[in-house]
C-alpha cells in the first residue's frame, strides 16, 4: 500500500486528508496522481518519503509515503 | 540548548533569540533580523485571523537545510529560524530569522535570502479568515 497525504488547499479539494492505495505493484507519480483523482489540480507539489520530487515518472512503491501539496504559503 | 531551528505553535520573544545568538560567537559584529507579522488587511480583504498548516518532520527538515545552506553560502557566524503554525490574530507574530555575521551586508543578506528560500521550499501553508470566510494564501514572490 502506498499512504498518499493531502496537505491545504488539495485537502480541502480531496474532503480528506489522506487515504491508502492497495497493491503491490510500483507505480509512477503520474499514475497514483490519477488514481486518487488529483491529475486536474495544478500546480500540484510532490514529496516521496518527506522529500519533494520533480520527475512525474518517479517509481513508487509498497510503504512509501507520499505528499500531494499546493505551493507553499508560510513565512 | 534550546533549537536554534525551530516549528511551534507559542509565541517566540526577538530579545530571546537575539541574545542566544550573540552568546554563540565574540566575533559577531551585526545581526539582522527578519520578523514576519500577520497583517489585518490582504487582497482587499478583512482578515481576522490565519491559520497555518505544515507537513510535519518535512516542514523542520527543510528548515533546517535552509540554515545549512545559508551557513555555507554567506559569511555569516550563525542563524536562528522560528516559525509559528497555530492560528494566530491579525498583529501577531509568524516567523522570526536572526543572522549574526562579523559585519553587516552578508548578515542582510543572509537574512533576506533565508526568508525568500523558506516561503518556496518549506511545507508550510497558510489559510486567511476573514468575515466572509476563509481562503487559502496563493504564495507571494
Amino acid at each position: 500500500m502506498i499512504n498518499v497525504l493531502f496537505f491545504g488547499a488539495i485537502a480541502d479539494h480531496m474532503q480528506k486528508r489522506e487515504c491508502l492505495l492497495p497493491g503491490h505493484e510500483p507505480m509512477t507519480i503520474e499514475e497514483m496522481v490519477s488514481a486518487v483523482g488529483c491529475a486536474d489540480l495544478q500546480p500540484l507539489l510532490v514529496a516521496v518519503n518527506q522529500v519533494q520530487i520533480h520527475d512525474t515518472d518517479y517509481l513508487l512503491h509498497a510503504g512509501d509515503e507520499v505528499a500531494l501539496m499546493p505551493p507553499f504559503s508560510g513565512g | 540548548m534550546v533549537n536554534v531551528v525551530r516549528i511551534q505553535e507559542a509565541d517566540f520573544s526577538i530579545e530571546a533569540e537575539v541574545d542566544a545568538l550573540r552568546a554563540t560567537s565574540k566575533r559577531i559584529g551585526g545581526i539582522a533580523t527578519f520578523l514576519g507579522c500577520a497583517r489585518e488587511f490582504s487582497e482587499g480583504r478583512d482578515v481576522d485571523s490565519i491559520a497555518f498548516e505544515q507537513y510535519a518532520g518535512m516542514a523542520e527538515q527543510a528548515l533546517r537545510a535552509l540554515r545549512r545552506e545559508a551557513l555555507e553560502r554567506f559569511d555569516i557566524i550563525d542563524a536562528r529560524i522560528i516559525h509559528r503554525v497555530t492560528t494566530v490574530q491579525a498583529g501577531d507574530q509568524i516567523v522570526l530569522i536572526v543572522v549574526g555575521a562579523e559585519h553587516r551586508k552578508p548578515a542582510f543578506a543572509a537574512c533576506e535570502w533565508l526568508i525568500d528560500r523558506l516561503k518556496q521550499r518549506v511545507p508550510i501553508w497558510k489559510k486567511e479568515i476573514t468575515p466572509e470566510g476563509s481562503a487559502w494564501v496563493t504564495p507571494h514572490p
